[in-house]
Parts: structure tokens; sequence; C-alpha cells
């Protein structure tokens, strides 16, 4: 960790004219407070990926592709196939970024997006099973950002499951006790689309999106994910800031709202009906 | 197996809903650290210490308005059922960020500016809601070590377990259950510092569960002051006269 | 002061509401006036306040501390004084106005590992505290045993006008130089140090208990009603 993060050092005229705009419910870039930056999205960019996709929020970019492979079960859980996500900021996505093993952001990063496609259960692991105890499909998927302005979990939630619903992997078999891969492939048996939706506190205002200059000056960060039923599936602050118990109740109504929305987007791309 | 809830509605280790697991928290427990405590809550069994404010090295990592803080979890190859790699996991580097974010809201960094406080937490045997048991520990241990603080930090987390939204998760539940929502607070000031959530929860039960992981934390916060109580007034009325 | 509330708090407990004066670790947001240590809070016609019971040595200017050499440059030493920052005592205030770094060496002075008597001369947010030893019964303390106490525990020790230390000096016929800093010299004949740090010890553990000074001079074996 960075004694200082120059990156995020912002201009005080900018800082203040924020908060002045924020007390009108207006934000630098004109939004409102729960207001998105356009999203775009496109899948299968990457063909040797088993799945791949662009995402690109405002300025924030990344990239994620899923490579599905074969491996060894947890001891226990021998009955389902395993699911990595890993992401990493790569060195040309912003002035600041520095090559080397990712860092603790880069963790959360990845465990958080992790947590949401674990948690709604939105692979169904069970039918990712070649024979129990023994063989499984393991799903890797890797992101990649590209260039970084801000909201890096909802780029990454996104391209990540954008990746998983356009995702197509080979078969596999075991024939007298050898490995064979099949010619014909399949999509990944998927149930559901957990949507995340961040927001940040700034000053007494929470806002969905944060972008690279509203996330420098915010107080504290809250990611929430919901499933298409509008569950609640996965959670987390993150900065040294604090939310009023009041703010956390609503942030869990504006989670659900605003994924809904993101997530007719999401389907429109990958053609995905749940 | 038993059933995680059963017809009575206690669940496998025989709490109701809104029970929390047995704990103890002691205070002041390692000579060398500054601050320190001890906390047991249910199979958890965790140390907290704190050295600081003290001189940062490296000597460039140092801030000129404030102190550093610096946060480890870390959990002892023996703490859990099959031994743990005693090379910090990702898991593990998570934990201590969201740590380290839930505690400096309450701690007054800007009073030790060009130092470094450091906050240890060693889970010495392993439960279900580890994190939340040391951020107990180390709010306690960080008032020990007599660091300006605006409050405590009291953490509790909640989830759903057969079906039900229940209070404090052991290992089990944690394996087995639907959800966990671990929660920190400021007590005093109504302010939430950590918030984490894995599972699945309707909105309906995402507020009931945040309900009952304030009640876990207020409930949290009078052990914590009983214990601080304990190790620094454990004797005779407060007197004290004119000195200098 | 009769009209003086106390009772004991932990950070973030309510000491007073209203109008007050704030004079020490108390944290204002506001009507409320929140204890931001474990302590014992008082609210009087002064002010708000909570005396703490732990925590660090922070300096002020014109504390009297006790260090140890741990360094030193060319120019000046440096002095650890038992708290987050180091001190430094410049040679120049050692040496005089004609101080040379060529000619002279520090260590013909205090070497390492030297205890001194020092003030603190100058402290603040930026920079390391700066120590002086002009002054009477300051410099380096040639002999003696050293016992650390908790810094906010020695206005205790030290009594009120010095009743305290003068109960410990008198009963022992030992000398006590005690830093603000938590760190005290003992200096006399062998059982009459051991008495002392025994007593130095039971100041610290009950430091806030009503009878203390009864507990000392009995420890001490001194006549009950006796005057320091």
């Amino acid at each position: 960790m960075a004694a200082v993060k120059k990156s995020l050092v912002v201009e005080a005229l900018r800082r203040s004219q924020m908060t002045e705009l924020l007390a009108k419910g207006k934000r630098l870039d004109g939004r409102g407070p729960l207001d998105y930056r356009p999203i775009r999205i496109e899948t299968g960019v990457i063909s040797k990926a088993s799945g791949s996709a662009r995402v690109i929020i405002g300025n924030t970019e990344v990239i994620a592709g899923v490579k599905v492979e074969t491996g060894t079960p947890f001891p226990d859980t021998p009955d389902q196939g395993l699911l990595v996500v890993n992401a990493e900021v790569l060195p040309l996505a912003s002035p600041y970024a520095e090559p080397g093993p990712p860092d603790e952001d880069a963790i959360e990063l990845a465990r958080v997006v992790d947590r949401g496609i674990r948690e709604s259960q939105m692979i169904d692991v069970s039918k990712l099973v070649i024979k129990e105890g023994e063989k499984v499909y393991a799903v890797f998927v890797d992101v990649s950002v590209l260039n970084v302005d801000g909201n890096l979990f909802d780029t990454t939630s996104y391209a990540v499951v954008s990746a998983l619903l356009t995702a197509k992997y080979k078969r596999h078999e075991i024939v007298d006790g050898k490995l064979k891969q099949l010619e014909d492939t399949e999509p990944l048996p998927l149930k559901t689309i957990p949507t995340s939706v961040t927001m940040a506190k700034i000053g007494d205002t929470v806002v969905v999106d944060p972008t690279d200059e509203e996330e420098a000056v915010m107080d504290a960060r809250l990611t929430i994910t919901t499933d298409s039923n509008g569950n609640i599936c996965a959670g987390q602050k993150g900065n040294a800031g604090t939310f009023s118990f009041e703010q956390m109740q609503s942030a869990a109504d504006i989670s659900r709202m605003k994924g809904e929305e993101n997530r007719k987007v999401i389907r429109e791309v990958t053609g995905f009906a749940n | 197996m038993t059933a995680l809830i059963n017809e009575q509605g206690l669940r496998h280790d025989g709490r109701r809903i809104e029970d929390l697991r047995p704990i103890k928290i002691e205070v002041g427990i390692l000579k060398n650290a500054n601050g320190s405590a001890y906390i047991e809550f249910g199979k958890n069994k965790i140390i907290a210490a704190v050295y600081g404010p003290k001189e940062v090295h490296p000597k460039h990592m140092a801030l000129p308005d404030r102190a550093v803080l610096r946060c480890r979890y870390h959990m002892s190859p023996f703490s859990t059922d099959t031994r743990k790699n005693p090379a910090p996991s990702r898991r593990e580097i998570e934990i201590s960020k969201v740590v380290r974010e839930a505690l400096e809201p309450a701690i007054m960094i800007n009073d030790y500016p060009r130092t470094a406080i450091d906050v240890f937490l060693e889970v010495l045997q392993s439960d279900g809601g580890s994190r939340c048991a040391g951020i107990n520990a180390a709010s306690v241990a960080l008032a020990d070590a007599g660091i300006n603080m605006r409050d405590l930090v009291s953490a509790c987390a909640a989830g759903k377990v057969g079906g039900q939204v229940v209070l404090d998760l052991d290992d089990t539940e944690d394996k087995e259950g639907q959800a966990d929502v671990p929660v920190a607070i400021m007590p005093n000031f109504d302010q939430v510092t950590l918030f984490q959530l894995d599972g699945i929860l309707t909105q309906e039960e995402f507020k009931k569960a945040f309900g009952f992981a304030l009640g876990g934390c207020r409930k949290l916060y009078q052990l914590q002051k009983e214990a601080l109580m304990k190790k620094y007034f454990g004797h005779g009325e407060p007197i004290v006269e004119e000195n200098e | 002061m009769p009209d003086v509330k106390r009772r004991y708090v932990i950070p973030g407990e309510v000491v007073a509401e209203g109008n007050h004066r704030p004079i020490a670790n108390v944290l204002r947001v506001g009507e409320k006036f929140y204890s931001t240590r474990v302590g014992m809070a008082e609210v009087g016609h002064e002010g708000v306040r909570v005396i703490p019971l732990s925590g660090p040595y922070i300096p002020r200017v014109d504390d009297l501390v006790v260090g140890k050499v741990v360094d030193y440059s060319a120019f000046a030493w440096e002095v650890d004084i038992n708290s987050c920052f180091f001190a430094f005592l410049p040679a120049q205030s050692v040496f005089g106005r004609d101080f040379s770094p060529a000619e002279d060496t520090l260590t013909s002075k205090f070497a390492i590992g030297d205890i001194l008597a020092a003030r603190v001369i100058a402290f603040d947010r930026t920079r390391d505290p700066l120590l002086g030893i002009a002054g009477p019964g300051l410099g380096r303390i040639p002999r003696g045993e050293t016992v650390k106490i908790t810094p906010t525990k020695v206005p205790r020790l030290i009594g009120k006008r010095g009743s305290m230390i003068r109960t410990i000096e008198m009963a022992t016929n030992c000398r006590l130089t005690i830093g603000q800093n938590g760190v005290v010299v003992v200096n006399g004949a062998p059982e009459g140090v051991v008495m002392s740090i025994k007593a130095i010890k039971l100041v610290e553990e009950e430091a806030h208990s009503a009878d203390l000074t009864q507990k000392v001079q009995t420890l001490l074996m001194v006549p009950a009603g006796a005057q320091a």
C-alpha cells in the first residue's frame, strides 16, 4: 500500500464544485445521484476463450475471459465443479497502476465479484461434474482492467457475468479410465444474473456508479449484488468511512432498482432469458 | 447430522434464533504490546495486539498529518480442521483490509501525525464469525493502548440458516446456511463501519438480518465495556486529588 | 472541589451535554462531549475532561523527561524518551556556541546508553521533540535504577504538590527523578531502592483508588498521620 495515492489527489476546486453540486442533487458530469454512465457490453471478443466480454462504463473499461478446464474437486465438495475468479489492474490501465502481484484492492475486487457469482448460485456447479470425487470442470474467469475511471466493481462484475452467460465449453467423458474431450460444445448451466450496484457516500449524499474523481473524494463505498428475483446475494462496504443505518436500508432498495435496470442491459446483449 | 433448526425452533447447538454463542473478553493480556485483548467467541480464540503509535518503518511511509493504520488478520496453521498454510491467503488479505476500514473511522488518527499504529489479529482457533470477533477484540485493545478514539467498534454477524434469519452463525451454520452478514458499528454514533454479505436474502430477510446484527453489536458493546471496566476499574470509587 | 462530578468512562461514552469548555480527551459533536479514552470523566466549573488511565507519552513543551541516548550524529544526540517520537539534543546546546563538529566529539559528553534528565524545549505536529539540559538537576544521571510507569499516572506518583514523592523519598532515603514520560530514576542505598520501586509499582497499580496514600504509607511502614 502506497502511503499516499497520488492518483487520488483531486483539485480543491473540483472537490468544492462537486460537493456544491451534490447538495443540489447534481454531479460534475451532469448525472443525477442515481444515474449510471452509459454501459456498453460486447461479448465474444476473444475467440480463444470459452466466453468473453468487454464492458465499458463511462471511461472504465475491463475485459473478462472464461476458460473452462478440467480439474480435481475439493475434498469437501466432491460433487461440485470449480469456480475461480481473478482480477488484475494492468499497468497500462492508469498512470498510477504498477506491475506486480495483485494488491489488496485487486484481491478485494476479485473476491467481491466472485462472491456475487458464487452466492447467487448463478452457475449450477453440481452439473459441472465429470466423475464425482475425481474429475470436474473448473471455470476460470480472469479479468483485466484496461482503463480506470471509477466503479471497477460493477464494470468487472458485469464483464464476468456477461462472459459466463455467453460461454460455451467442450464436454469431457471418461473412457476406459482416461479423460476424453468431446467435440460438441455446450453453454454453462446458469440459473440467474447476479447484478452488482456500487454506491459511494460523498458528504451526506449517496450516488451510484462513482467516477475515479468521486471515489477519490468519497467517504465510503458500498456494493450490493442482487439476483434476477431481486434477492440480495452479496455485499461489501469499503473505505474508512461509515454509513448510517438509514443509508444502509435505502441502499438495499437502490441496489434492487438499479440492479434490475442494468440486468436488462445484460439480458439484451447476451440473450439470456432468466 | 442434526437439523440446523429443529421443530422446537432450536439451532444445532441448542441456541435460539437470536442467541449469541458464549463470549468472553479479557483486556491487557500481552506484556509487550501497548494494548491487547483476548476474545473467545464460540470456538473462536483470538488475540488482538496493538503496537503504537510508533515510528514508521520504512520512514517514507509516514504521513505528515496522521498516523498510518496497519492491520494484519492471520490464522495460525493449527487454527483450522486441516492445517492452514501459514502464508497469508487472499481471504486473509481481504479481511485485513475490511477490518482496518472498520476500525479506522473510530480512531482519531489525526492526533498522531508521522506515526504508525499496528493492529495484529491472530486467530488461534477459528469458528464462524472470526472477523467480527477479531474486530471486537481489536477495538478494546486500541482503547487499552490509550489511543484516542471516537467510539468503540462493536461487531456481530447475522445470517440465514435452515430458512430462518438468525443471529451469530457458527462454523457449521456458516457452511451449511444460506447467508452470512457481518456488520460492525460505532454504537454511540449509529454508524456502520463494516458490512459484508454473502448468500441469498430477500429484501425483507435482509432488513431483518441487518436488524438482528445491530442488536448483536449492541450486546457485544456491553461485553466490551464490562471487559474494559473490569481491567481498569476493578476496585473502588473514582477519586483523584489535584496534583502536580 | 465538591461540585466536580467524576465517573468512569470508556471511549465513545457521553461525558456531558450542553454548554461546557472541553479541556482534555473529549470530543465535541454538536451538543455532546464524548470521551476519547478509558479514564475518569470530570465535569466541573472549568469544563469537561477525561483523565486517561492508559496511553502513550505525547511530549509537551517544558516537560521534564528522562531519556536514554540511543544514537548520535555529528550535530546531535538521539534520545529515546518513551514516546512515539525520538527526541534530539543538539550538540551546540551542550558544548556551547563555539561547538565545532570538526573538533568536538559528542561521545566526550554523552555516550550511547547514558540516561539523561532533560526538558522539552520545542515540539509540534511537524517535528520531533527538541531537548535541552540547561537548568538544575538536568543532564546525565550517573547512578540509580530506572523504572517505567504508565505516563498518564505520573501526576499520582508526584502527588499533591509533590507529597507522594516526599513520602517515598523520606521513608526510603532515596532520591527520585520522575520524568513526565513515565521513566523514573531511583537513587539510594540498595534496600531503599527496592522499597521505592515497590511503592512506585503500587502507585501505578492503584493509581485511582481512594486510599492510595494510606496504602503507600502502610507499605513503607510510615506511622499513620505522619506528614510528608
